[in-house]
């Protein structure tokens, strides 16, 4: 990690690492992760640009639109510091960083939103949710514990991935395998959801309606299937569209009807 | 008993410093999921001495919101000012310990205030453009400095954002939990049924955005585990968990999946 007198040091990749958690303090639909962006490289490129004036215009030139998902944008940044390194040393002085930074954010946005927050977010959920239900007070410690694992563990390594490959997204995604990942975290939050409808009546008694329906249902098993029932009649409806809250507040309303037409 | 004693008060006032804290790690603070309702929920009621409130309040509200992702500039819904303000409202709403009811209003509540809270996040993110520090650090010469303070800036008004919306949704909250202390025992029964459907709705939002159709075998095989074990052999929870897990890994392995 050192060319010549521009000398980029592990010390140096993990400030980076350190702000780049702050990526989205100054969101905006503007200009999205720019600023962010600019406040993790700014150590970097102060120390890679001695001149004042090249300093300011190569922070100015990275101000520009970027926006991909917050943690793997960890990756761009890596890649960048390696081609800011190679421009300021010489070694690579046409190096198209803007065109690098462009080419990666999207793909990378997709790929870590689907593997971020569409399979690992909602599997390490569901695992404590089901635990939490029977009342394991350290199930939320375990949702950090699995989720962060990964995150930071991940953040670490695309930085130190993106420096030393400078900007392979391709190896990158045949190393990490994360659309193999999101479909196993997929598969395993179903079955653990599944698992939670078969059993939420019997952990959580708060959970088990006190329904005035004669005969077989009143039985677990039978709230358990009722559960069931429901659960796809809600899928199926959440299929031809409709909010979250629009659901809620209509599942409100038919509590309020069953209730004054005493059924509960 | 005083619906604003001096011991609320305070409560409000600490739950809206704590919470803006944990509002933080939502957007602007490296996203560690502090934020998410299965944990600020249960640490709220904690902090408020209603463990209980805390877990139901995060349990539903995990599973409505975990899938309602951040994509672009997509804003979703505030699951951490729903789950702070559910469980406060609920605990220092009822003097103590929240019942069934009181938590089902107030999640009811709360899910009004959904839509309030997505417009105050848009808000939040159009004046971050117009910030007077960030357009200083874009326009006249850059530098560490004038970085870090567009940094610090944007984070102060993420915070103030969801300190200021604790401020007004609390009291006004609790005076509502009044409010519906007087209403008829239907509505309370209501209340209660409406707690108890909603992990439904939220096992149905996540597998809707997991998988392609309406009954998917792994959602039912789950569901066969965990009923067979937990009723046929009184299985512990953690055990089903880990069976309803490996059930799914080997399904991913064996059925073409894992390709």
């Amino acid at each position: 990690m050192d060319y010549g007198d521009n000398k980029i040091g592990v010390g140096d990749l993990l400030g980076v690492f350190w702000r780049a958690f702050l990526i989205q303090a100054s969101w905006s639909f503007e200009r999205m992760q720019s600023l962010g962006f600019c406040y993790a490289i700014e150590p970097v490129l102060r120390k890679l640009y001695p001149d004042q004036a090249e300093y300011e215009a190569r922070l100015r030139l990275h101000m520009d639109y970027f926006n991909t998902q917050p943690y793997l944008a960890s990756f761009v940044l890596g890649a960048t510091i390696r081609l800011e390194q190679d421009r300021a040393s010489g070694r690579n002085s046409a190096a198209d960083i803007p065109g690098l930074k462009a080419a990666l954010m999207s793909p990378l946005g997709a790929l870590g939103d689907s593997f971020f927050w569409g399979s690992l977010k909602p599997f390490a959920a569901v695992v404590a949710t089901a635990l939490l239900i029977t009342g394991s007070w350290w199930a939320p410690l375990l949702f950090l514990l699995i989720y962060n694992s990964w995150h930071v563990g991940l953040r670490a390594a695309v930085l130190f991935w993106g420096y030393t490959s400078g900007g392979d997204a391709v190896e990158l995604m045949a190393q990490y395998r994360f659309t193999k990942m999101a479909k196993l975290f997929k598969v395993m939050s179903l079955s653990v959801l599944g698992g939670i409808l078969g059993a939420l009546p019997v952990w959580r008694p708060e959970f088990r309606p006190a329904l005035n329906i004669p005969g077989t249902l009143m039985a677990l098993s039978g709230l358990a299937l009722s559960g069931l029932a429901l659960t796809v009649v809600l899928i199926a409806i959440l299929r031809k569209g409709g909010s979250p809250i629009k659901l809620m507040l209509g599942l409100a309303a038919c509590c309020l009807v069953l209730a004054y037409a005493g059924v509960i | 008993m005083p619906m604003f004693d001096t011991q609320v008060l305070f409560a409000i006032a600490g739950i809206a410093v704590v919470g803006g804290l944990i509002g933080l790690d939502r957007t602007a603070v490296g996203q560690f999921m502090i934020s998410q309702p299965i944990v600020a929920g249960p640490l709220v009621g904690w902090m408020l001495g209603d463990l209980r409130a805390g877990i139901i309040i995060g349990v539903v509200l995990e599973l409505i919101w975990v899938v309602d992702m951040p994509v672009g500039t997509f804003v979703p819904a505030n699951s951490t000012v729903s789950a702070v303000s559910a469980t406060a409202i609920a605990v220092l709403g009822s003097h103590g310990v929240a019942t069934l009811p009181v938590i089902g209003f107030s999640l009811l509540l709360t899910t009004g205030m959904a839509p309030v809270t997505m417009m105050v996040d848009t808000v939040i993110r159009k004046a971050n453009s117009r910030l007077v520090f960030v357009a200083s650090a874009v326009s006249a010469a850059p530098s560490g400095r004038t970085l870090a303070r567009a940094q610090l800036f944007g984070l102060m008004m993420f915070y103030l954002k969801t300190f200021v919306l604790y401020l007004l949704f609390l009291p006004a909250g609790i005076v509502a939990v009044s409010l519906f202390n007087h209403l008829p025992e239907q509505v309370h029964r209501a209340m209660s049924l409406f707690v108890q459907l909603l992990p439904f709705l939220g096992v149905a939002l996540i597998a809707r955005r997991l998988s392609i159709k309406n009954i998917d075998l792994f959602l039912l095989a789950g569901f066969m585990i965990a009923a067979v074990m937990v009723r046929i052999f009184h299985t512990p929870a953690l055990i089903i968990v880990l069976l309803t897990i490996t059930g799914g890994w080997l399904g991913t392995r064996y059925n073409g999946l894992w390709r």
